[in-house]
């Protein structure tokens, strides 16, 4: 910053006081710009000390253990994790991974069926029309419409799975019980999901897929119109739970935009909810099971009646 | 990684305390016990944890990071392309609006509703006005009375041939390509337009802008 | 042996996943009876020597003294979930890429496809539907397994097990599971989708699917072969039939459970016993209810007016 400036003084009068403060800022500019670009220079050759920088990255990020717990805690997509895990949790024979798998494999499905929904609309008149449109005049329609696919059956494979290695390690019993039973709805909304989808490309495979489906909800006990006493609690095509469903007594129009409502919006966000519950125990019920100790059943103590 | 090592199930009766630092027991932690402290590598005298910062590891994570990249940059330039459909189910923008004979001097808005257009003929030509106020887009209004077009938006006025004359239009209304059909009938592409931009020279006396009568 | 039908059938892109789902499923059971196998090993030899016992760290991995019980998610459980997502990425892209999705002709009510299947995952319980009625196929089973399944933890009432493969001290538990899953639920979808053809018949694998091929069934119901021919007797017929199916088999599973697990006969209470015995026998009954319809071609065995089961 100029310093030194000639005084503005009555003798050289205000215009020439001025000129003379200009002229001296300029001549300061010539020495203080050039250090000063080089101190910049300086600052950002080192860029992880910058404002910016450390206002996103709150933490350093050399590799001592305090660093790596708060790598995993202070992160807002990691801190679901705990700092740390049993030593032997961490290899893949045990947990097989399908749990995580399958949930990102959700994360895959929404995205990739976000951006089929650009192309889609749920409409009898629509609907096949569109699916064609995606697989032959959208640039990678075909490859994202495949991929939800694929990884549809993926994620109904991998709950199935999941089920089957937290059952075999017997991770549902004592503190887990609850998380199991979550873990069920899950599964079933997993396949609903899957079943609600399954209509919307409204192709012959689609319509006779849940023909066949919604017709078993005809023949509900007491809620169907052909279910056994249905009739006798005066059950009609026209209000009964298949109706229900479909909104109507066909599968028609309606039955395709309330398909698309709940694989879209409906679903998900059950299953959003129940997900964030079945996460928020494994956390609270101890975290991941095992691998556990071994046992002896010598070693059981039965407890007093 | 899956097999349990049957060394590890046989007796071992004798507790050992924890090994000397510097022990290069490859299946330990190094610095043992003290991993998870700050001591952990001083510890187990090495210069620090985790895998050696040779070329060769150096070279495998930038490798594995540089796939990592391309293959998500691959992903959002597809992501990017996808937004883009290669054909479109759009209202035909050629038509046939029939004869020059059907049209007397003046303005005809007999296709306004259908086609968007103003058919306009002068004692020496017929041209197809676009109607689409050249402010923001509204569709002006015709005003036989006052013979000019108002747009309701924001108050561009236009004479009778489709000029601006008041209002914020920074220039006149559009007009469309039109020829005549084999069959003699009109043909109107308004995919194709004809501008008269403000100081710039003006193309509603290029070819297929207008039908000379 | 038609191979054009054979390849028709496995090359459908819908049924991929269940071919594919056939391995996975085998390689997976052979992971956890590995571990299982080598716990049962351990379990047997700690058993054998209580000196061992108080000293052993109890599992089948290698842990020396002094090492540390748990490591740092990141990096290590961080680098195996970043590995698996990018395994699993470019299986489903690969996947994606070579296979397409299936998109058949625009859906036209008056034209129903032959045969006309339900989504795989459901197959099983439309293979159901051939033995049982649709509200019994399509309503109550799925409920029954839905609720089955959620009961699992408050019924199993042995503190074994629990976080580590064993087989000898859960045998009761993993066999009951395996049955459900893996001979009922997954060999029901493998018909459904490879075996059954047009008309929901039976097509072994090979055999052209001729859609007009007739096979005629005569099925019999079982109050009809003892000659039964009122209303009022069928029913009283059917329930002591279905009544005596629950009580002999309900003496004779308590019988074996007494035997072969002693200590949880004790340990469960009466609600947790009655649960686990209804749900053991119901289950139980889909088997036997296939058999006598496909061995002795028998339908109904209780007949009301207002259901048959």
């Amino acid at each position: 910053m100029p310093e030194e400036t000639k005084k503005p003084d009555e003798k050289n009068g205000r215009n020439g006081g001025l000129l003379g403060q200009f002229k001296g800022d300029l001549a300061a500019l010539k020495t203080d710009l050039p250090a000063k670009a080089k101190e910049q220079v300086e600052l950002l050759s080192k860029p992880t000390k910058t404002q910016l920088y450390t206002s996103i990255f709150r933490h350093k990020h050399d590799d001592t253990p305090r660093n790596r717990a708060l790598g995993v805690l202070s992160n807002v997509f990691l801190h679901l994790h705990p700092a740390k895990i049993n030593r032997d949790a961490v290899r893949y024979s045990y947990t097989w991974g399908m749990g995580g798998i399958t949930f990102y494999l959700f994360f895959v499905l929404t995205l990739t069926g976000v951006l089929l929904m650009f192309y889609y609309h749920p409409s009898k008149v629509q609907a096949f029309r569109d699916v064609l449109y995606l697989e032959h005049d959208v640039p990678y329609g075909k490859l994202l419409r495949n991929m939800h696919r694929w990884a549809a059956h993926l994620m109904v494979i991998a709950v199935e799975l999941h089920m089957f290695r937290v059952f075999l390690t017997g991770s549902y019993k004592k503190p887990r019980e609850f998380n199991w039973t979550v873990g069920v709805i899950l599964l079933v909304l997993t396949l609903l999901l899957s079943f609600t989808g399954y209509l919307l490309p409204d192709d012959q495979l689609g319509f006779w897929a849940v023909t066949v489906g919604t017709n078993m909800a005809r023949a509900t006990p007491l809620l169907g119109h052909e279910g056994p006493f249905g009739s006798q609690l005066g059950m009609t095509p026209y209000n009964d739970v298949r109706f229900g469903l479909l909104g109507g007594s066909i599968v028609d129009a309606n039955a395709l935009l309330r398909s698309y409502i709940w694989h879209c919006i409906g679903i998900p966000i059950i299953a959003s909810v129940f997900m964030i519950v079945h996460f928020w125990r494994v956390r609270k019920d101890g975290g991941i099971s095992g691998p556990a100790p071994v046992v002896l059943d010598s070693e059981i103590k039965e407890a007093k009646k | 990684m899956a097999v349990p090592e049957s060394d590890a199930v046989k007796p071992k009766p004798d507790a050992a305390k924890s090994p000397a630092a510097g022990d290069k027991d490859p299946t330990k932690y190094v610095g043992t016990p003290a991993v998870g402290t700050s001591k952990a590598a001083p510890a187990g005298g090495v210069a620090s944890v985790g895998p050696e910062p040779s070329e060769a590891n150096e070279g495998r994570r930038r490798l594995v990071w540089c796939a990592v990249t391309a293959f998500l940059g691959a992903w959002f330039i597809a992501f990017l392309r996808f937004f883009l459909p290669r054909t479109l189910f759009e209202p035909p923008t050629v038509f046939k609006i029939g004869y020059p004979s059907d049209y007397a001097l003046g303005v005809d808005t007999k296709w306004q509703q259908k086609y968007r257009i103003w058919v306009d003929r002068t004692p020496d030509r017929i041209f197809v006005i676009y109607a689409r106020c050249t402010h923001l887009g509204c569709t002006p209004d015709w005003k036989a009375g006052e013979n000019k077009f108002k747009c309701p938006c924001h108050g561009s006025g236009y004479d009778s041939e489709g000029v601006n004359f008041e209002g914020p239009a920074p220039r006149p209304m559009d007009r469309a390509n039109v020829q005549i059909a084999p069959d003699g009938q009109i043909i109107v592409d308004t995919s194709r337009l004809y501008q008269w931009p403000k100081g710039q020279q003006s193309h509603f006396n290029d070819p297929g802008s207008f039908l000379p009568v | 042996m038609d191979w054009k039908q054979l390849w028709e059938i496995l090359s459908a892109p819908d049924n991929v996943p269940i071919i594919a789902m056939i391995p996975l499923l085998a390689f997976y059971i052979y992971l956890g009876w590995k571990q299982a196998h080598a716990n049962d090993l351990l379990i047997d030899e700690l058993a054998a020597n209580p000196g061992l016992a108080k000293t052993h760290h109890r599992k089948t991995w290698p842990f020396k003294p002094g090492w540390q019980k748990e490591v740092h998610v990141w990096p290590f459980l961080l680098r195996i979930e970043f590995l698996a997502a990018i395994i699993v990425t470019i299986i489903l892209m690969v996947w994606s890429i070579t296979l397409n999705a299936p998109l058949e002709e625009p859906a036209n009510p008056n034209l129903t496809m032959n045969p006309a299947k339900a989504p795989w995952y459901f197959l099983g319980l439309q293979e159901m539907l051939v033995y049982f009625d649709p509200w019994i196929a399509g309503v109550v089973m799925p409920t029954l397994i839905i609720i089955g399944l959620m009961v699992i933890p408050y019924i199993d009432t042995n503190p074994l097990g629990g976080g580590y493969y064993t087989w000898k001290q859960r045998k009761f538990a993993i066999s009951t599971f395996l049955f459900g899953f893996v001979i009922l639920w997954v060999s029901m979808i493998f018909i459904g989708t490879f075996i059954r053809g047009p008309g929901w018949q039976w097509f072994w694998p090979g055999q052209t699917w001729d859609h007009n091929r007739l096979i005629y069934e005569v099925n019999r119901d079982l109050p009809d072969i003892f000659g039964i021919t009122s209303n009022l007797w069928k029913g009283i017929f059917g329930a002591v039939v279905v009544g005596g199916y629950f009580v002999v088999g309900g003496l004779l599973t308590n019988s074996m459970f007494r035997r072969t697990n002693p200590k949880d006969y004790k340990r469960m209470s009466l609600l947790q016993y009655s649960i686990m015995m209804s749900f053991f026998l119901i289950m139980v009954a889909l088997p036997i209810k296939m058999l006598i319809r496909l061995l002795f071609h028998i339908k109904y065995v209780w007949i009301t007016p207002w259901f048959n089961v």
